[in-house]
């Protein structure tokens, strides 16, 4: 096996784990552990790989000379359709594997995969359906301190024992009667488990809560919207760019008390430094859909966020995109690397947006560094200034009331979405899975009844300009351009996973998995899973061979057509149009797929 | 000839009255204060409440969520301090 620890990657990992020698034992053990564990590549041990969420694997033993013999090496079904979204986890020779809802987890021997060692089905409320906005989908466990960590739809925080599946404790993190659900992974950095919210789509006004590793504590909990003390703002909030805006705005950029209900839940992913000790993340979309209905900036939605992990204080903010019109929910990763920018080292954040547009910051000061199209048929702004942080915005695709708005692109889907990417850092180029989809919207106006949808738009979506609805491509921040692009019948919506063999795997919605050459784009093999996939690839080393894992089983929000046998073009938010043909190429599932290169090759 | 030259004068009418509108369209580039650069559209109210784009949110409805994390900060807490108290974890606070 090569090596290809970069000097910068390195120093950050070791000069994080002096810091946290420095605090309380427990304190130092739940990070050392998590960094040591990522470190080694017979682990997989949280949903982004690691801290810096690159999802690069060292593991060159299947590369591109003879990914072509890639086989299956063993499956498992989870017992439960709907959409698979997140990933396998792997820890000290076991496989913990979710499933959509009612998330049952399942630990597995990696000596002895034919084996279920224990299970774990959590009782919970099923009024939860009712009120999921996008099919009953969990991006997948976490793991700290030889404890597993699970959400529930409903909204309950488990932490069980990673060995036996017993339950250690469990809190409520979201309450149905009120929209709020969870389909978040949860995110341990030091002694804290982090976890977001879902249900804008109902109102909900977004929250991030800590609590404690070791005994379900509540630590705190910061909202999108409202007053500053509410939305947790450190004093220096932001004072290195003031442009971005400062204190007051969750309430000043409302109208009355429209905050309250005002979205911004984060359900997607975070990155953590231990270096700076910050955590990121996104918030999501303003509620309602209807933006006639809230006017105002309806900050902090759509916000792209550092905050100290201990006290949950925001030391940044940077609004992607004010007022949104368009449901640019701003949930997607964040990926730390570490790249020369105008001669000088720098510390970045790179974030491809639901809006279109890959935003790249200094992660220690919030500064933009680059804000780049994915594709150049993003139309509802012009272009990002680097100097204002402003999206300019061209008002010819703009949504508003007594209007449909035609040809918007991206469409509410985004050209990115959930999907968790990767990025090499030996050639320094991100791998993207996108979305081709634009949209025409027409809002409409609706009241907001506490536990009920508060949408107000109705919407068709078709592909974009190129004719198809996906691509991967290959993206340099420090060139401002991508390198190769590959087309795709549909979105790749489960994101990428890169590797040292010089390959690319992703899964697909039509059911393929898929290795490409990381370095042309270059299709080098394919296996026709039993469902579509909205889920990530990863890989792990066990007993000296690698392998390569999967999870299937497709919904999501591309899939809610064919999950709830919707026809009409506009149900599913819209999403039922666009993917009308994904019925004749995959139906549900639900499982497993490990691969592995044959005997003696 | 009349004719043609008031029909002329009114698209030219028309085209800058479409030109006026678009250059002060919400381009989101004008800013009241730092973080603040929300406008309306041409033809829309500044404030919604008491246009006809009132949501006229009802103060119960939109009050129930602080409730509910507050109910369930209550019952997460009670159920921490029983673990702390026996060293064992019940979900079930009633």
């Amino acid at each position: 096996m090569r090596l290809h620890m970069r000097g910068a990657r390195g120093m950050l990992l070791v000069g994080g784990m002096l810091l946290h020698l420095t605090m309380t034992s427990s304190v130092a053990s739940a990070n050392e552990e998590l960094i040591r564990l990522a470190k080694d590549e017979r682990n997989w041990v949280m949903q982004t790989k690691d801290y810096t969420v690159q999802r690069f694997s060292k593991l060159d033993q299947i590369d591109t000379s003879n990914v072509k013999n890639l086989q299956p090496a063993w499956s498992f079904s989870t017992g439960v359709l709907h959409g698979h979204e997140g990933g396998p986890l792997v820890v000290n020779g076991i496989m913990y594997v979710h499933s959509a809802y009612p998330n049952n987890v399942y630990a597995i021997d990696l000596e002895h995969p034919e084996k279920i060692m224990w299970e774990y089905r959590p009782k919970q409320n099923p009024a939860a359906r009712a009120v999921a906005c996008c099919d009953l989908v969990n991006r997948g466990l976490a793991y700290g301190d030889g404890k597993l960590i699970l959400s529930t739809l409903d909204g309950q925080l488990i932490a069980m024992d990673a060995k036996t599946g017993k339950v250690i404790w469990n809190v409520e993190t979201a309450d149905v009667s009120v929209g709020q659900t969870q389909t978040q992974a949860p995110f341990v950095v030091k002694d804290k488990v982090i976890i977001g919210s879902a249900g804008a789509e109902l109102g909900v006004r977004g929250y991030v809560t800590a609590f404690n590793l070791k005994d379900g504590k509540k630590v705190w909990r910061a909202f999108a919207t409202g007053p500053d003390k509410d939305i947790l703002l450190d004093k220096d909030f932001n004072k290195q760019n003031p442009h971005y805006g400062r204190f007051g705005l969750g309430l000043k950029t409302w109208e009355g008390d429209a905050w309250k209900i005002g979205g911004g839940t984060n359900w997607g992913w975070y990155a953590y430094d231990p270096k700076l000790d910050l955590i990121y993340y996104g918030s999501g979309n303003p509620a309602p859909w209807n933006e006639t209905m809230r006017p105002g900036d309806n900050k902090w939605t759509m916000t792209m966020w550092g905050r100290n992990p201990d006290t949950g204080l925001a030391k940044y903010g940077y609004q992607k995109t004010p007022h949104d019109e368009w449901d640019y929910a701003g949930i997607n990763y964040m990926m730390l690397t570490d790249q020369v920018i105008n001669g000088k080292m720098t510390p970045l954040v790179t974030h491809p947006d639901r809006n279109g547009i890959i935003y790249t910051l200094n992660r220690e000061t919030g500064s933009l560094v680059a804000a780049d199209k994915i594709d150049p048929s993003v139309n509802w702004t012009r272009k990002v200034d680097l100097k204002t942080g402003i999206a300019i915005r061209d008002p010819e695709f703009s949504t508003r009331m007594d209007h449909k708005a035609r040809g918007i692109c991206p469409s509410a889907m985004g050209y990115h979405n959930q999907g968790l990417d990767s990025y090499d850092p030996r050639s320094e180029i991100f791998f993207m899975g996108v979305n081709h989809i634009c949209m025409d919207w027409e809002p409409f106006m609706l009241p907001y009844r506490a536990g009920q949808f508060f949408v107000g738009a109705t919407l068709s979506m078709y592909p974009g300009p190129k004719g198809y609805l996906g691509e991967v491509k290959a993206y340099d921040v420090k060139t401002n351009s991508m390198k190769w692009e590959k087309a795709e019948k549909f979105s790749v919506w489960g994101g990428t996973m890169a590797t040292a063999g010089n390959l690319v795997f992703y899964g697909t919605l039509d059911g393929w998995f898929k290795a490409l050459d990381s370095g042309s784009g270059e299709e080098l093999w394919k296996f026709k899973l039993p469902s579509g996939v909205i889920g990530h690839p990863i890989t792990y080393e066990h007993n000296g061979k690698q392998y390569v894992a999967i999870l299937y089983g497709v919904g999501g929000w591309p899939g809610v057509g064919l999950v709830f046998d919707l026809n009409d073009p506009t149900a599913g938010l819209g999403s039922v149009g666009a993917f009308k043909e994904l019925a004749k190429y995959t139906k549900m599932g639900g499982g497993l797929m490990v691969f592995a290169l044959p005997e003696g090759r | 000839m009349a004719a043609q030259r008031i029909g002329l004068r009114l698209s030219i009418g028309l085209s800058l009255l479409a030109a006026a509108s678009s250059a002060v369209a919400y381009d989101g580039t004008k800013c009241k204060e730092p973080g603040a650069c929300w406008e309306p559209k041409p033809g829309y109210p500044a404030r919604v409440a008491g246009s006809k784009y009132d949501p006229k949110h009802d103060p119960k409805e939109v009050a129930k969520q602080e409730l509910a994390h507050k109910a369930m900060d209550e019952r997460n807490e009670k159920r921490w301090k029983h673990f702390q108290e026996t060293g064992v974890w019940k979900y079930d606070v009633k």
